[in-house]
């Protein structure tokens, strides 16, 4: 037999004689690597599902023809081109290799479902265009009826009709954002069976519908021209043809490459983000792991430490010893990890028949697993596995091998040494990081900064952990004596008997606490700010707005706010349209309004220069934005906009940002030549005095029915709203990092059956002079309690600061608030402390039912 | 000393072994300038008090712990310059070793115990001598059980027969009866007995028991951590007589 061979067979043979032992760390290694996999497996198959759904969808088009300029601005997913003349499609259609050519008019439009609520606008866009007359230019199918012939003729695509119960010959509004009457004459599917692409839905009209609702001028304009090659003639050599034939500043792409362009769009932005967010809390989950896995080898490795000592008493040479207890992790973390991949298939398939259950119309297709789906969690698994047992592995090297012979018990002295390494390192990362988080926080800010001191701290708490364990047990224990009596006192001691083992479990524990802990003080102070803002610079009763969240819904009409301010029950009314320019070459959001009609109701505090005063070449800047690029009070610059015009504006007010209007703000009328589809983003109304509240509602809700019901809010409301989005959020990332704390509680579940293990004899002899099975449970229970309630206090403090750093180090305009909630914390407490009570029941009971004469003839 | 020894050699020995353990108040001399020879081919027992540094000295000697002062030789290979790893191996290839308790390792069979030194070190058993062991310990029935599946003396042969296994330089044994009723700890004496006579073996004993010390060819007597004096074929009853001896000199 070759050494090595020995080696293997001792660490086999020692993972099944203690493979209870190690169920603590075979399950947190199969739970992490079942949420990688399932991340990266549902990343794979979702991009691979919407590329051929793309793929499909636009396999007739060969050619696409649009503006060259694209607008780019934070914000604007794709950009804003300037539209092309829709005539070109005649043209075009004349030359050699056309077989069609069709003029898309592409904009946002607001399906009024059956009953009276608007579809969609959630988040996925809400889309209206021209319905294409050739069949194979055109993404979508019809599945019923027709394609619209007449005016007010719609097709809408099957997810949209699902959700709004709309049927053919249905009437119902479309809202652009002026409220169009259409009729339903057709269904259609995105490709040859999907709902829609994606969740986003779709209204096409007849062409001269769509110019004359979705474009500006009403007519001669299109989004692209949409252009299918004869038989023979291939995408590339088409688009050679048609350059020539171009105007200045119009290209031609080919239909690949448009493509390309729309999945990269969707895979990039979207799915990246999704995965990248779920792949940060699988990080977490297995960081969490690393903790209990290294816990359970620690301790194992020292109940092992006489069997280790013989081994090395009858030869065996250090790296034989190490080599069994690395081998022992690799199986486990192989196995394990083979399990976890398998689950994480499962998870993906699960998940993604999940969100489809949900409404998100995912596309239908096989689940992809990638090589690297398959390569990456497999190693990752077993590397934690390898890496978290590494340190106790070397310490089974370095056993003595007379510990075999005498009862030599812990050393000391090192101990004493790498103590004081520890006090030093941990001291020296806390001390190190704190400034530079707090720095970060205040002076710049900068999130970088904070997030490298954050981690630095995060280490520091770590390395410290052992140190501050005894002292932080013995301290939150301190009621338990006089609670519980002698249970109660040996709890508070066992605790804080070994603190290594102490501090590792909690370790991870705080981990996963200070990451919710961060989370909630993140969203709370977000909810503030938004509070805040609505506080301070809302001035109005009502607020008119469409969906709060991303740029699904299609606006409000920018007739509301005249139509309103005609009832008799309103004083004042202003809208705020939202628009992007290039302002001295960066992409920008503008806020377009009426900037007379904005004092009363919409509060920028104060204004240096005169709002009234900015006409149609004049721009009101935010006191930040200003002071940014070093602008003053008659300052000119240049604003480009998207439909390609270009030319010099001077800044003639500032004003207090972060309020409800952006960094800039534009009249109407300078606005009003380069827009494209005319829209509100929200309407502030205010309410003559002696007009309630209820009153003035009801008012302007039915003034509103015409125009496809938009919300109407109070100011209460209105911050509400804005705040629910928050919640939303925080609520999935709860869910995320679920997973992160039931590791942990794993991990002290797992390391007090162990400490029981440990500690038979010992068990067996308080229960033979006299303890009850009650009163042993009670100790271990409270033991567990304890390291819960040190884990937990310690995450929320940590994460209570870090998520102060972060707040601060995020908000560059100083304009945001910082909150502690309270409640949410108490409740976050209370849960750290019931779950370690939960935790320690299943080794309790282990420590019960020991038989006495057993547990005392241990060796 | 008799004419064959001189021929065989000495298969371990220490030479102004000291050994003290602690510092200043708490210093503790466990070995005071101990000299002694232990030859190849015989049975020595150490003797002496609780306390005296008999184990001290079986460690020393056996390259387990390290001497203050002094050499020690395993053959002629001296100790203290080796390095660990060097140490190592050596103990596997040309030291066997019983101790009082904990002898096994309880995860691997009976079998793979007696041969766990060769499998360390790579090597493949002899097997007509593996064979013949096992014959002599009388355990060919047992051999696929597990050391928690013995009782204490069966466990105690198994030890024996894996020191033998290798086939080396010396055997150390601490109180390997320590444990034992009477009659299992004469089936392990014997044995190490038969190593002696009928293979060569050179045995160092440590033992407190003055009819363990009787299989020996001859006894030394250490006490407060000094050889104080020594007894070729000693009997139970001459041993028990000398130490009484000593009981009453110290008081
Ligand atoms: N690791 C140690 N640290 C400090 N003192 C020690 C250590 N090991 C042994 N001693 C001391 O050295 C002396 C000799 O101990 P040793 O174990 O060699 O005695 P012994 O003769 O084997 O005794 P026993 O018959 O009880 O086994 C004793 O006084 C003992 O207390
Ligand atoms: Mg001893």
């Amino acid at each position: 037999m070759s050494a090595s061979a020995i080696t293997v067979r001792l660490s086999l043979r020692s993972l099944r004689a203690h493979k209870r032992r190690l169920a603590g760390t075979f399950l947190s290694i199969l739970l992490g690597v079942s949420f990688l996999t399932g991340t990266m497996v549902l990343g794979d198959t979702l991009r691979a599902n919407f590329d051929t759904l793309f793929a499909d969808a636009n396999a007739g088009t060969d050619v696409v023809v649009r503006s060259a300029d694209v607008l780019d601005s934070p914000g604007t997913a794709g950009g804003v081109r300037a539209p092309v003349d829709s005539a070109l499609a005649e043209r075009l259609r004349a030359a050699p290799g056309v077989a069609a050519a069709e003029p898309s008019v592409q904009g946002a439009g607001q399906l009024v479902g059956a009953d009276g609520k608007p579809i969609g606008g959630q988040g996925p866009p809400t889309l209206a265009g021209n319905w294409l007359t050739d069949g194979r230019l055109n993404p979508y199918r019809l599945a019923e009826g027709r394609a619209p012939a007449a005016p007010g003729e719609v097709v809408v695509n099957r997810g949209a009709a699902k959700t709004g119960g709309l049927h053919l010959g249905s009437t119902t509004v479309l809202r652009t954002p002026d409220p169009v009457p259409v009729t339903v004459v057709g269904i259609a599917t995105f490709g040859a069976s999907a709902d829609g692409m994606g969740p986003s839905t779709f209204t096409a009209m007849t062409f001269a519908d769509a110019e004359h609702y979705l474009t500006p001028k009403g007519a001669g304009q299109a989004s692209s021209i949409q252009v299918r090659a004869a038989g023979g003639v291939s995408q590339q050599e088409l688009v050679a043809r048609i350059v020539p034939q171009l105007p200045a500043g119009v290209q031609a792409i080919t239909g690949t490459a448009a493509t390309r362009e729309s999945t990269q769009l969707l895979s990039g932005r979207f799915l990246s983000m999704f995965t990248t967010l779920l792949l940060v809390f699988a990080g977490i989950a297995l960081l969490v792991a690393t903790f209990t896995i290294h816990n359970t080898f620690a301790i194992v490795v020292a109940q092992r430490s006489r069997e280790n000592a013989l081994l090395r008493a009858l030869g065996a040479v250090r790296g034989q010893v190490l080599g069994a207890t690395l081998a022992e992790a690799l199986t486990v973390g192989a196995l394990a990890s083979l399990g976890g991949l398998l689950g994480g298939i499962g998870v993906a398939a699960g998940l993604k028949a999940l969100f489809s259950a949900l409404g998100f119309a995912l596309p239908t297709g096989g689940m992809v697993i990638s090589a690297a789906a398959v390569v990456l969690p497999l190693l990752v698994g077993t590397l934690v596995a390898v890496g978290s047992a590494l340190l106790p592995a070397v310490r089974a090297g370095r056993t003595a091998p007379l510990a075999a012979l005498r009862d030599t018990g812990v050393d000391r002295a090192a101990e004493g040494r790498s103590g004081t390494v520890r006090v030093l390192l941990g001291g020296l990362l806390v001390a190190a990081g704190v400034p530079v988080a707090v720095l970060g926080a205040t002076d710049g800010p900068s999130v970088l900064l904070t997030a490298g001191g954050a981690l630095a701290v995060l280490a520091g708490v770590v390395v410290l952990g052992p140190v501050a364990a005894a002292f932080a047990v013995r301290t939150l224990g301190a009621p338990l004596p006089r609670l519980r009596g002698v249970s109660g006192t040996l709890a508070r001691r066992n605790a804080a008997r070994n603190p290594r083992c102490t501090a590792a479990t909690a370790s991870a524990l705080m981990i996963g606490v200070a990451v919710v802990t961060l989370f909630t003080v993140f969203g709370a102070s977000i909810k503030a700010t938004l509070d805040d803002t609505v506080r301070k610079s809302f001035a109005g009763d009502l607020a008119v707005t469409t969906s709060s969240f991303g740029a699904g819904g299609s606006g409000i009409s920018p007739k509301v706010a005249d139509a309103l301010a005609q009832l008799p029950d309103v004083r004042q009314t202003v809208g705020l349209g939202r628009g992007v320019a290039r302002i001295d070459g960066h992409g920008r959001v503008l806020d377009v309004t009426d900037p007379a009609r904005l004092a009363g109701i919409v509060d920028l505090g104060r204004v240096d220069g005169s709002l009234d005063a900015l006409g149609t070449d004049g721009l009101a800047v935010s006191r930040s934005e200003a002071e940014q690029h070093g602008w003053r009070l008659g300052q000119s610059v240049t604003v480009g906009f998207a439909d390609g015009a270009s030319g010099p504006f001077t800044v003639r007010a500032l004003y207090e940002g972060g309020g409800l209007a952006g960094d800039y703000l534009i009249t109407r009328q300078a606005w009003a030549p380069h827009r494209g589809q005319d829209a509100d983003t929200m309407v502030a109304v205010g309410l003559r005095s002696g007009v309630s509240l209820t009153a003035g509602k009801a008012a302007v809700q039915k003034a509103l029915a015409p125009f496809g019901n938009p919300q109407v809010q109070d100011r209460d409301e209105y911050a509400a709203s804005a705040a629910s989005g928050v919640d939303m959020m925080l609520s999935v990332v709860y869910a995320l990092l679920a997973l992160a704390v039931l590791i942990a509680l794993l991990g002290i579940a797992n390391t007090l059956t162990l400490a029981v293990y440990e500690r038979t004899r010992e068990l067996g002899l308080l229960r033979a002079v006299g303890q009850t099975r009650a009163q042993l449970r009670g100790i271990v229970r409270w033991e567990s309690v304890l390291v819960a309630a040190f884990g937990t206090v310690g995450g929320l403090g940590l994460g209570a600061f870090l998520g102060w750093a972060l707040v601060k180090a995020s908000d560059s305009a100083g304009t945001g608030s910082f909150a502690i909630p309270p409640e949410q914390l108490a409740v976050v407490l209370a849960a750290g402390l019931l779950a370690g009570a939960v935790a320690g029941l299943r080794p309790a009971g282990r420590a019960a039912r020991l038989d006495v004469l057993r547990a005392i003839a241990t060796e | 000393m008799t004419t064959l020894d001189v021929v065989r050699g000495t298969a371990a020995r220490v030479a102004d072994a000291v050994k003290i353990y602690g510092v200043g108040g708490t210093e503790v001399r466990a070995l005071d300038h101990v000299t002694v020879e232990f030859p190849a081919g015989r049975f020595t027992a150490i003797m002496g008090p609780s306390g005296s540094g008999k184990s001290t000295l079986m460690h020393c000697a056996a390259g387990l712990d390290t001497l203050t002062a002094g050499t020690a030789w395993i053959g002629d290979t001296e100790l203290g310059s080796l390095s660990d790893r060097r140490l190592t191996l050596l103990r596997r290839e040309r030291i066997g070793f019983v101790f009082q308790a904990f002898n096994l390792v309880p995860t691997l069979t009976v079998r793979e115990n007696i041969t766990l030194p060769l499998d360390l070190a790579g090597a493949a058993p002899d097997q007509a001598w593996l064979a013949a062991l096992i014959d002599v310990v009388g355990l060919g029935d047992r051999l696929h059980h597990r050391p928690s599946e013995l009782s204490g003396g069966q466990q105690q042969r198994v030890a024996v027969a894996r020191a033998l296994a290798g086939r080396p330089q010396v055997v150390f044994a601490d109180e390997p009866t320590g444990n034992l009723d009477s009659r299992s700890g004469g089936e392990v004496l014997g044995l190490l007995r038969r190593a002696v006579d009928e293979m060569g073996q050179a045995v160092v004993m440590v033992t407190h028991d003055p009819n363990a010390a009787g299989y020996a060819d001859e006894a030394l007597f250490l006490a407060d951590g000094r050889l104080v004096d020594r007894m070729e074929r000693p009997t139970a009853g001459l041993v028990l007589d000398r130490m009484k001896a000593f009981e009453r000199g110290r008081s």
